[in-house]
């Protein structure tokens, strides 16, 4: 008896002394990891965009983030709010219902610091929501404007990998054809799974359009070496312009072709890339109404 | 030889945790696709271990024996979370490169083992030195499997193209590493019977 109650101390202790030095650690280094992460973010949503190293962005190019919240309890049921930004610098929720119909737009008041941080910005948005009603924050899209025109949007993706959740981005243009595919988040496992992050294969997704992407399979069949060469930046460069093109032409219409050793991996990112512009499409369509018929002075 | 410095070479050769004491095999299979891969989980269990073997050291006198195994588990997830955390604030694109294999490692047998047969039993310092030398081994054994299934597998060292071509993809297959692991032990085998000329016993595996 006097031996479980001994043992049981002890361990309690040693989970407990344990917790408290990584609570510390969480506390220490959480601020700055969040920070790194919106910056890798911001970097990851730019270069999807074509900007990075050796192509500085152009000061023109807006990124207006659109945030969408699922809003439970109003007198119409769930609704869905999509926080857009203004042409007068300040933002409004524009609701619209389950089957897409247009309902009010909600005026939020808050200044663009406070929304771009998440904590304040759900303050801000549950602030101007009626008592009733609860918004919970779902997530959030950006469209890319430079110098008036649209350069496209980046979106975000979940999708059940091989081990947990993959989280991606996908750039795609003005008229939803695919321009880039990033990885942000896998733990799939290296050497195997964790290829999906590798150029040659997210590359292939490039200029895969809506129609094209409806019936994109993945092929347990080796990548054709020509196209390999030009889905690597680094060989590409090697190659003339000219080649890289017609290449590239040739084969946009192929199917995604499986990893070595990872077929599962590449399905999920496809069909993640598939689902994410699929629903994008819809909803960007429906958002797109409901800002016509309400009027709302969208900034982009 | 003073003591440290033969615990050091201990788990380099003699006691290579892949080679002779045959464990931690499924990271040895799984990782060692690329000379890469290797090189990050090797620094990573270096880390974890040498951490690991040290707080058993300090503690082990406040640890009851009848519950070391659940203490030394949470130990270890300790130190990989600690290292989780610290690291991206440090360095964040040497993180990005190491957080697949950094998780992976809370459940090795190679660390959990040499907390039970060294850590628990010895002090600090050769705790550290003991930690530290079967870090490096278990580097030295990824690298090595790491490099000859990258080289003849895709013709590339550590992602720079020095064969030009694909001698035998098979090798960067799962069943490649069964293949690289069996001739490096066997290779280690025979060395050891040539030199005492007694047969070597089989090895724990887990």
């Amino acid at each position: 008896m006097k031996d479980i109650i001994k043992i049981t101390l002890s361990l309690t202790g040693v989970c407990i002394g344990a917790a408290v030095i990584l609570g510390l650690v969480f506390t220490q280094t959480e601020a700055a990891r969040k920070h790194i992460e919106e910056k890798q973010k911001e970097e990851t949503i730019q270069g999807l965009l074509g900007f990075g190293p050796g192509k500085e962005k152009s000061s023109d190019l807006k990124i207006h983030p659109v945030h969408r919240y699922i809003l439970t309890g109003t007198e119409a049921g769930t609704q869905l709010g999509y926080v857009v930004p203004t042409k007068e610098g300040k933002f409004a929720m524009v609701c619209v219902d389950l089957s897409g119909k247009p309902m009010k737009v909600i005026p939020i008041e808050a200044n663009p610091t406070e929304m771009a941080e998440a904590g304040s910005r759900d303050a801000a948005v549950s602030k101007a929501m009626p008592k009733a009603v609860h918004a919970q924050y779902a997530e959030s899209f950006y469209v890319a404007d430079s110098g008036g025109k649209r350069l496209g949007y980046v979106l975000p993706g979940i999708t059940q990998g091989f081990k947990t959740f993959v989280k991606m981005m996908v750039s795609i243009d003005p008229k939803f054809t695919v321009t880039g595919v990033a990885i942000t988040e896998s733990e799939e496992d290296p050497g195997l799974g964790a290829e999906i992050q590798q150029d040659y294969f997210r590359n292939q997704f490039i200029g895969k359009t809506v129609d094209m992407l409806k019936s994109l399979v993945v092929v347990k069949k080796p990548l054709p070496a020509d196209y390999l060469n030009v889905l690597e930046p680094a060989k590409a460069a090697k190659l003339p312009a000219e080649q890289v093109k017609e290449i590239k032409k040739e084969h946009v219409k192929d199917n995604i072709y499986a990893l070595t050793g990872a077929t599962i991996s590449s399905r999920a990112v496809t069909r993640g890339v598939k689902d994410t512009v699929k629903k994008f499409t819809y909803r960007f369509d429906i958002l797109k109404k409901a800002v016509e018929q309400e009027k709302v002075q969208v900034a982009f | 030889m003073n003591r440290n410095v033969k615990l050091l070479w201990n788990g380099l050769i003699p006691e290579n945790p892949i080679f002779r004491l045959a464990l931690s095999m499924c990271p040895a299979v799984a990782v060692t696709t690329s000379v890469k891969n290797g090189l990050m989980l090797g620094l990573a269990v270096i880390f974890v271990q040498v951490f690991s073997s040290c707080t058993v050291a300090i503690f082990r006198g406040f640890i009851h024996p009848r519950i070391r195994i659940p203490a030394y588990v949470i130990v270890i997830a300790l130190w990989v979370s600690v290292i989780d955390m610290v690291l991206p604030v440090i360095n964040y694109s040497v993180y990005k490169e190491v957080a697949l294999f950094v998780k992976l490692i809370v459940v090795f047998a190679i660390i959990i083992s040499r907390l039970e047969l060294f850590a628990s039993k010895e002090p600090l310092i050769p705790s550290f030195f003991d930690g530290l030398g079967m870090g490096v081994g278990f580097l030295f054994g990824l690298v090595v499997i790491g490099s000859i299934r990258e080289l003849s597998g895709t013709g590339m060292l550590y992602g720079h193209d020095i064969l030009g071509f694909k001698p035998l993809l098979v090798m960067i297959l799962p069943a490649g590493g069964f293949f690289v692991i069996g001739f490096i032990m066997a290779l280690f085998n025979y060395v050891e019977y040539k030199l005492t000329g007694k047969m070597p016993a089989s090895g724990g595996g887990h």
